[in-house]
């Protein structure tokens, strides 16, 4: 079986991190929590980084942490490569010497990129003689993400990538993080604390809060879940849908987060509007928020959420098993 | 100008403090990479041994030393039974005794720098393949190395003052073990020696000062490569 199994329990200070979960090793598993929720002590423990203290881990059927049966593989045996949040540049060494740092320790394994490959795919060839110093955020991630790339690891962590990057940036670091997926079949396990990423770049999601896994599974399925709702922000409510779905948007992510806030309801099939994406669909379920009533609809492509006012839910009579057009402004997908 | 007898005593003196440095060197260095990462069994009785003689009597080091490595010592007497090398005495016992004598003050600069390399750093080297002791040459070593070359010259300009454990362990030869505080005594023994003892302190008092100002510049280059 090719995945990853997680069954540990660690306790740092007050803080306990118990998480039991197995993620497919054939996508993007991410992990997904508010802050202080366990996410980073989950990679470096994963990592081999932290003695793990009761529990196991295997990856794809090999053994790497199993506390009662004493075996610990140290990290540098693991084959896992972390890149972390702040990323840990060698400041003694050209950007240059960084990378050559991770392909010599890692030239008795099969390389997914040649030197030469990673400095033209991570735009860094004009960086290769500069001091790690001298580098902006942007440029110390692109070197470090193609470093970890270069050490050949058989899954790659990543914590917080896009923490330095905003806007058209971060999306195309998001489709180049898929696209290293797709083309060298490299899992990945990423951590963030932005739905919008988990949407754009997972396909298997592991979600956590106060150091507990409280669901995990497939992303399209387990999003829509209670328990994973409950750990979005209000506005952050939604549901995951493909981007094939959209016209009108040109997307370059495999699929969007659909908030909530920005899905509107009609009960007659819209006629002179400028959104592009309108779709029939039926009402499952009405549930009362605080201020506003959340509706979950099924739209072709899957499960939707639209957040209503009391009164326009009365002015729309809104019922379960009602038909419904549900439009979403191209934009906010 | 410096007299023959003067060329002698500095020429003993730079013998004597660089062999030290050349001995103490490795053990410091394995030594402070130790004491400066987390917690092991038994690091405290390490830390205790390491700084030992910043608080024994130096003339306790000596004696302690001539007890060991003396001719009829434990340790002094398998020596010369079966490699015929004897210590006490001669200028390699004074330059033991100088090690073991600057050996706290050599652990405690490396170990500065060693500390001040963030943790970090060795967690990323291990993700990228690198075993304990490859971290230790390729990410330990190479930061921590001004800081390690100050502890070289700041034990080196140290073991040039060293007096109570040499005088002991290694007595007061000239030409072999007659280093610079030694001959001031030496002088200050002599009916009107006042004058030779007054230039050598100055000798003394001048190397000790750029020792520092080498070792404080050493320390600054230290913390401005570790800082990104």
């Amino acid at each position: 079986m090719t995945s990853l199994q997680m069954d540990i329990e660690q306790r740092h200070g007050d803080f306990v991190l118990r998480a039991a979960f197995e993620t497919p090793l054939t996508g993007v598993t991410a992990v997904f929590g508010p802050s202080g929720s366990g996410k980073s002590q989950l990679l470096c423990t994963l990592a081999g980084l932290r003695q793990l203290q009761s529990g196991r881990i295997a990856l794809g059927g090999r053994v790497l942490d199993d506390v009662a049966a004493r075996v610990h593989v140290p990290p540098h045996l693991r084959g896992i490569g972390l890149v972390f949040q702040h990323t840990r540049l060698f400041p003694h060494l050209s950007v240059e010497k960084n990378l050559l740092y991770a392909q010599r320790r890692a030239d008795q394994f099969k390389p997914l990129m040649t030197l030469d490959q990673a400095t033209r795919d991570f735009d860094i060839a004009e960086l290769l003689r500069r001091p790690v110093r001298n580098l902006s955020g942007g440029e110390r991630g692109r070197v470090a993400l193609a470093r970890a790339i270069l050490s050949a690891p058989q899954l790659l962590l990543l914590d917080e990538p896009f923490a330095a990057l905003d806007g058209p940036r971060r999306t195309s670091f998001l489709v180049k993080l898929r696209h290293i997926h797709e083309k060298f079949g490299l899992p990945l396990v990423v951590v963030t604390h932005q739905i919008d990423d988990v949407a754009a770049l997972a396909d298997h999601v592991v979600g956590l809060r106060s150091g507990k896994v409280i669901a995990h599974g497939a992303l399209a399925s387990t999003a829509t879940l209670s328990p994973f709702q409950s750990l979005l922000d209000q506005h952050d409510v939604g549901a995951v849908a493909p981007a094939h779905a959209f016209r009108g948007a040109t997307s370059v992510c495999a699929s969007h987060w659909i908030r909530a806030d920005h899905v509107l309801l009609a009960t007659q099939q819209p006629v002179g509007l400028s959104a592009r994406n309108i779709w029939e669909a039926t009402v499952i379920d009405i549930k009362q928020e605080q201020n506003s009533l959340l509706v979950s609809i099924d739209a072709p492509f899957g499960r939707l959420f639209s957040r209503v006012t009391q009164d326009a839910a009365a002015d729309l009579a809104l019922n379960p098993g009602q038909r419904v057009w549900a439009i979403i402004k191209a934009h906010a997908a | 100008m410096l007299s023959a007898d003067e060329w002698n005593v500095l020429a003993t003196s730079f013998g004597v403090a660089l062999r030290a440095v050349i001995w103490a060197l490795p053990i410091a260095t394995l030594a402070a990479y130790a004491l400066s990462r987390q917690s092991f069994p038994g690091k405290s009785l390490l830390d205790g041994l390491v700084h030992l003689p910043l608080v024994l009597p130096p003339v306790l080091i000596g004696f302690l030393l001539l007890l060991l490595l003396g001719r009829r010592g434990i340790i002094g007497a398998w020596l010369e039974q079966n490699f015929g090398v004897h210590l006490a005495f001669t200028a390699e016992g004074a330059s033991l005794a100088t090690a073991v004598m600057t050996f706290p003050l050599m652990v405690r600069a490396i170990r500065l720098a060693f500390e001040a390399t963030d943790p970090a750093l060795f967690e990323e080297a291990a993700v990228l393949r690198a075993g304990p002791f490859d971290r230790f040459l390729s990410v330990a070593m190479p930061l921590a190395g001004p800081g390690f070359l100050a502890g070289a010259v700041t034990a080196f300009a140290a073991g040039l003052g060293e007096f109570g454990a040499v005088i002991t362990f290694a007595s007061n030869v000239p030409g072999e073990t007659q280093t610079l505080p030694l001959a001031i005594y030496a002088a200050l023994q002599l009916p009107g020696g006042e004058a030779q003892a007054l230039r050598l302190a100055g000798f003394s008092f001048t190397l000790a000062v750029a020792g520092l100002i080498v070792a404080e510049t050493l320390q600054a280059w230290s913390r401005r490569r570790l800082q990104q």
